[in-house]
């Protein structure tokens, strides 16, 4: 669906919801949504090596003043379990983590990641919503943000193939 | 060198940038040095580079110096080539290299076999990377990176060892919790920043 614009509402909920600065790491699956991100000329936009970083980055640019987001595929988001329980959750520090689900419902090839993503999420404590509506893209995204300001930690959005403009 | 000589140097020639100290010893070395609200102390190994990179692009007209160590380096190799990447003029990364876990048993890291830190940094891209022979050359390379708009990496061979190690374990303890330094450093930031850094708690009434 060439029309199909999710990502960009993705990313208009981000901004509403006052988010300026995003780390990202790629899947081919957040292709739309990080081109989105690099069309947004008021967010800040760094490139990760690995998802860990990321969080250690935004946590120095909301020291800084910034509001930020990770977006990253849910191995990544495994990736980043020590510094978002030893700095993000220990350090009291709202994060947005965008995370793309990979291994969810009608996937292909990542069915162990996809059953351990939800788990780890309630092992570390760190509130999720799954997003799988177009309609839902504007008020989880944006009170996913306003969560994770109110209470000082991290808030992850699992997005899924539907939102992302990805789904056959 | 030893790390506590080098970390004198550095409070006398930082003026006011920000500092984010890396876990273990140079942490309660410099707080023993400089107490305040200006620094923050990391608590995941390797996270500091990464840190102090956010804070310095966060804060483009405020010098940001980052303490790390070799094994937090090590932890963190892929954090170099996003450094590099981004190059916060505004950013200076010590490395204090002991060759060892200092903190978490003595026990050595690769560099004690070869690893050269500078080597790695320069390959990822970081150009003003380079290693520090003595204290005077140390000064020396330190003004440099504060004084030039570019990202620049100092890596130090210190010295290291059970003796050593109880020099820093006899230091004072920290005053603050965790959750304690960072609002302190935040607001911090604000003063110098003069305005608002910590969101408002909500509702609004």
């Amino acid at each position: 669906m060439a029309d199909y614009n999710g990502p960009q509402l993705i990313v208009g909920a981000m901004r509403q919801a006052g988010i300026n600065f995003v780390c990202s790491l790629a899947d081919a699956n957040l292709a739309k949504l990080l081109a989105a991100v690099d069309a947004e000329s008021e967010f800040t936009h760094v490139t990760l090596c690995r998802e860990e970083e990321g969080i250690g980055i935004c946590t120095g640019a909301y020291v800084g003043g910034r509001a930020p987001a990770v977006i990253m595929q849910n191995g990544g988001f495994l990736n980043s379990c020590n510094a978002l329980t030893t700095t993000a959750l220990n350090f009291n520090i709202p994060i947005l983590l965008l995370i793309y689900y990979a291994g969810d419902l009608g996937d292909e090839g990542f069915a162990t990641l996809g059953s351990v993503t939800e788990p780890v999420l309630r092992g570390l404590n760190i509130r999720y919503y799954v997003l799988r509506k177009d309609e839902d893209i504007h008020a989880t995204i944006k009170g996913a943000a306003t969560l994770a300001v109110d209470s000082r930690k991290p808030v992850a959005v699992l997005l899924t193939k539907d939102v992302l403009g990805m789904r056959r | 060198m030893r790390r506590y000589d080098c970390l004198k140097i550095v409070d006398e020639e930082i003026g006011d940038a920000l500092v984010i100290t890396t876990v273990g010893g140079a942490a309660a070395e410099w707080n023993s040095i400089r107490p305040g609200d200006g620094s923050l102390r990391c608590r995941t190994l390797g996270l500091v580079s990464s840190i102090a990179m956010g804070l310095a692009l966060a804060l483009p007209n405020r010098r940001v110096v980052g303490f790390d160590g070799d094994g937090a380096l090590l932890m963190n190799a892929c954090g170099l080539p996003t450094l590099a990447w981004q190059s916060p003029p505004n950013l200076t990364l010590l490395v204090f290299d002991n060759g060892i876990y200092e903190a978490s048993g003595l026990r050595r890291t690769a560099t004690s076999a070869g690893t050269d830190l500078m080597a790695m940094a320069r390959g990822a891209g970081v150009k003003n990377a380079a290693w520090a022979a003595g204290l005077d050359e140390f000064r020396s390379l330190l003004r440099d990176g504060l004084g030039k708009q570019s990202l620049s990496m100092i890596g130090i061979k210190t010295e290291a060892g059970v003796d050593y190690f109880k020099t820093w374990q006899q230091l004072p303890a920290f005053e603050y919790s965790e959750i304690e330094n960072l609002y302190r450093f935040m607001r911090h930031v604000e003063k110098l920043e003069g305005r608002r850094i910590v969101p408002l708690p909500g509702p609004k009434h």
